[in-house]
C-alpha cells in the first residue's frame, strides 16, 4: 500500500513543554488510523498540526510526497471534524454542508446535487432545513462528519468523533465510520483517549504518550504485546505482577514461580503481566499459579469479573470468569480462589 | 411558596418602578392631551391639538434631524466599538478583564465633565488645534465644536462603552472551533469574519445599536454642550417646552412620541435577540 501522509520528527513546544516531541509516522492510503493516549499525550495537538492549526517547532508533514508543515488550514486538501463539532449555529444543516463546496466555489447545481447525495448516506435528507440547535448529538455528529466529507479530502482528521455520545450510539457509531470510510475510501485519523473506540475501529494504532510515540501496531499486536508497561496496562485492563529476578527465574512477592520468557537485554526491576481473560480456574493445569482471597465480585452480564487480593501484588488480581462458569460454581468474598495462567500469555516489561 | 418568594423579591423594585417611573409617564401621557393655558398654564380641556403638533413640518424636521444623529452615532459606536470588542475577545482569557475595565473606565468619571473636556479639546484656542499649529499647520482649520460632527462625537464617546460589552457577549462565548471550521472547509479569513462570525455575533451588536440610537436621541446635554444651540435635538425641544416656553402639554406630546419610538425599537431587539442563534456550544476539549 501506497505511503500517503509522513511525519518526519515532528516537534511542538509550548514554551518549554514538549507537547510532540519528535514523532515520526506514515500513514497508508486508505487506511483507518487511530492516534490514542491520554489527557495531555499531544494527540489533539498532532490532529491539530494536520490541520494546520498549530504551526511545527520543527521537523516535516509530508502529503503524496509534498511538504505541507507551512500550508494553511484553507489551502489543505485535509478536513477535519472537531470534538465540539463546530456546526455553523446560523446556518441549516444543508447550508452548514454546502459551506465547503462554496469555497471551492463550485457551481451551484454541483454544489446542492453533492449536498443531497451526502445527505442520503447520512440518512438526514429530512432534516436538511433544520438549525443544529434542533438536532440531537447524534445527529449533530453525522452532520459535522458530512460537512467534512463532502469535500472529499485526501485525508479526513477526527477529534474524538464520538466523545459526546452515549455508549450504546457510540457502538453503533464505531461501525457506522469504519462503513464510511470504507465507502469513501478516504484516509481517517481518529484521535481518541478510548481505547476500547481505537481497538475496535482502527487498522493500527499508535500510542501516545507525553508527546512521545510509544509504539505503533494493529489492534491485536497492541493488545497481546505491548511496547512497556504504560501501553500494557493502558490498552485494556492488565494485571501487573512485581517479580524478582535470579537470572532466568523469576519469583513473585509471596515466593511462587512465574515462567515466562524475558525479553533480550531487559535489566532492573521488572514486572510480570497477564490479561484477565487469560486467567484460568483450572489453575493445577497451567505453569504458573497464584491464589488469594476473593475481595469482591463485579457482574457483567457477559463476565464475571472476580478481583483477588494476594499478596503477590499491590493491586488485586482480576480474573474475568464466563458467564458459563460463573453459573456453574458460586464466587463468594472471601473465599480462597486458584487461578493459573500459562507461560505464552505471560509478558515482562520493565517496572 | 416559590411563588410568594418571588412576589416578596420582586416587590421592592416594582414599587419603585410603578411610583416613580410608570406613575410619572402616565400623567405626562394625561398631560399630553389637554390644552395649554394662554400664559402657560394649563386648561384641562381634552385635545389631539398637541400630537398634531409634532407632526408639523418644524418640529418633524428636528425630529427627523435627532434620528440621523443618533443613527449616525450609533453605527459609528457599533462599528468601533465591535472592532474593539473583537480585540478584547481575541486577546488571552487572563487579559481580558483588564481591557474591558479600561473599556468601561470613563463611566467613572461624570458626564458633564466628560462633555466639557471636548470643548476644551476642539475650541478655536483648544489642545487640537494647538497641536496642529505646533506641528506646524498654519493654514485654516475648520470650525470643530458647535458642529453636527462635534455632537456625534460626543455621542459616539459617551455610548461607546455600552456598544463593546455588548458585542463582547457574544464574541466571548463563541466556541473558537467553530471558526477554526470555517478555515478548515476552505475559507480565507476575511470570508470567515464575514460569513461565520459576524452573523453570529450580530445580535450584541444590534442590542448595542439600539442602546446608542434611544439614548443619543432623546439627549440634551451634548447637543446644547458641544452643538453650542446651533441646531436643536428632541431632547432639547422637550427641555424647552418645559422650561421656556412653558408649554407642558406640547412637551409631554413630544416625549410620548419619542417614548413610543424607542419602546418599538426595544421591542424590535428583544424580538430579534430571541430568534438568533447564539452559537454557543461546548468549548472544552478532552486533550492538551
Amino acid at each position: 500500500m501506497t505511503t500517503l501522509l509522513s511525519l518526519r520528527h515532528v516537534e511542538k513546544h509550548f514554551g518549554h513543554v514538549r507537547a510532540v516531541n519528535g514523532v515520526s509516522l506514515d500513514i497508508r492510503q486508505n487506511e483507518f488510523f487511530a492516534l490514542l493516549g491520554a489527557s495531555g499525550s499531544g494527540k489533539t495537538t498532532l490532529l491539530r498540526m494536520l490541520a494546520g492549526f498549530e504551526a511545527l517547532s520543527g521537523g516535516q508533514i509530508l502529503l503524496n510526497g509534498k511538504d505541507i508543515s507551512h500550508v494553511p488550514p484553507n489551502h489543505r486538501p485535509v478536513n477535519l471534524m472537531f470534538q465540539s463539532y463546530a456546526l455553523f449555529p446560523h446556518m441549516s444543516v444543508a447550508q452548514n454542508i454546502a459551506y465547503g463546496l462554496e469555497m471551492e466555489k463550485l457551481p451551484r447545481t454541483e454544489i446542492r446535487q453533492r449536498v443531497d447525495e451526502i445527505l442520503a448516506t447520512i440518512q438526514l435528507s429530512a432534516l436538511a432545513s433544520r438549525k443544529p440547535e434542533q438536532l440531537s448529538g447524534g445527529q449533530r455528529q453525522r452532520v459535522a462528519l458530512a460537512r467534512a466529507l463532502v469535500k472529499r479530502p485526501q485525508l479526513l482528521l477526527l477529534d474524538e468523533p464520538l466523545g459526546a455520545l452515549d455508549k450504546k450510539l457510540r457502538g453503533e457509531m464505531q461501525l457506522e465510520l469504519k462503513r464510511i470510510q470504507h465507502q469513501f475510501g478516504i484516509t481517517f485519523i481518529i484521535v481518541t483517549h478510548d481505547q476500547e473506540e481505537a481497538l475496535v475501529m482502527a487498522d493500527r494504532i499508535a500510542i501516545l504518550q507525553h508527546g512521545e510515540l510509544l509504539q505503533c501496531a494493529p489492534p491485536r499486536e497492541v493488545y497481546e504485546h505491548p511496547a512497556n508497561r504504560f501501553a500494557a496496562e493502558f490498552i485494556g485492563v492488565m494485571n501487573v505482577i512485581p517479580v524478582a529476578r535470579d537470572g532466568a527465574k523469576l519469583t513473585a512477592a509471596e515466593g511462587s514461580l512465574i515462567r515466562a520468557d524475558i525479553p533480550d537485554g531487559m535489566g532492573g526491576d521488572l514486572v510480570a503481566a497477564v490479561r484477565p481473560e487469560r486467567l484460568r480456574l483450572d489453575a493445577h493445569a497451567c505453569e504458573n499459579r497464584l491464589s488469594g482471597r476473593i475481595l469482591a465480585t463485579a457482574y457483567h452480564g457477559l463476565d464475571l469479573q472476580v478481583h483477588i487480593e494476594t499478596p503477590a501484588m499491590p493491586k488485586p488480581l482480576i480474573c474475568r470468569v464466563t458467564a458459563d462458569a460463573a453459573e456453574a460454581r458460586s464466587f463468594r468474598t472471601g473465599d480462597v480462589l486458584s487461578l493459573g495462567w500459562s507461560r505464552a500469555d505471560t509478558r515482562i516489561f520493565a517496572a | 411558596m416559590q411563588d410568594r418568594k418571588t412576589l416578596i423579591l420582586i416587590a421592592p423594585a416594582f414599587a419603585w418602578l410603578t411610583a416613580f417611573m410608570v406613575v410619572p409617564c402616565l400623567l405626562i401621557l394625561a398631560l399630553a392631551f389637554f390644552r395649554r393655558g394662554i400664559y402657560g398654564g394649563i386648561d384641562y380641556e381634552f385635545t389631539f391639538e398637541n400630537f398634531g403638533m409634532v407632526f408639523d413640518p418644524l418640529y418633524a424636521r428636528i425630529f427627523l434631524k435627532s434620528a440621523w444623529i443618533a443613527g449616525l452615532a450609533a453605527l459609528i459606536a457599533s462599528v468601533v466599538g465591535y472592532a474593539a470588542a473583537y480585540a478584547i475577545a481575541s486577546m488571552p482569557r487572563h487579559r481580558q478583564p483588564a481591557l474591558l475595565f479600561f473599556a468601561i473606565l470613563p463611566f467613572w468619571s461624570n458626564y458633564l465633565v466628560r462633555t466639557y473636556a471636548w470643548i476644551v479639546l476642539l475650541n478655536r484656542e483648544g489642545l487640537i488645534v494647538g497641536i496642529a499649529r505646533a506641528l506646524g499647520f498654519d493654514g485654516e482649520l475648520p470650525q470643530m465644536l458647535y458642529t453636527e460632527g462635534a455632537v456625534v462625537l460626543g455621542l459616539v464617546y459617551n455610548y461607546l462603552p455600552f456598544v463593546i460589552l455588548a458585542a463582547y457577549a457574544p464574541l466571548s462565548r463563541l466556541n473558537p472551533e467553530i471558526a477554526e471550521a470555517s478555515r478548515d472547509l476552505g475559507a480565507g479569513g476575511w470570508t470567515t469574519f464575514r460569513r461565520v462570525i459576524l452573523p453570529i455575533t450580530l445580535p450584541g451588536v444590534a442590542t448595542g445599536f439600539i442602546f446608542v440610537f434611544v439614548l443619543s436621541i432623546g439627549n440634551f446635554v451634548t447637543p446644547a454642550l458641544l452643538g453650542g444651540g446651533q441646531f436643536q435635538m428632541i431632547g432639547n425641544l422637550v427641555y424647552a417646552q418645559f422650561l421656556t416656553a412653558n408649554d407642558w402639554p406640547f412637551g409631554s406630546a413630544l416625549s410620548m412620541v419619542l417614548i413610543a419610538v424607542m419602546l418599538v425599537l426595544l421591542t424590535l431587539q428583544t424580538y430579534a435577540n430571541e430568534h438568533a442563534s447564539t452559537g454557543r456550544q461546548s468549548t472544552e476539549r478532552a486533550d492538551g
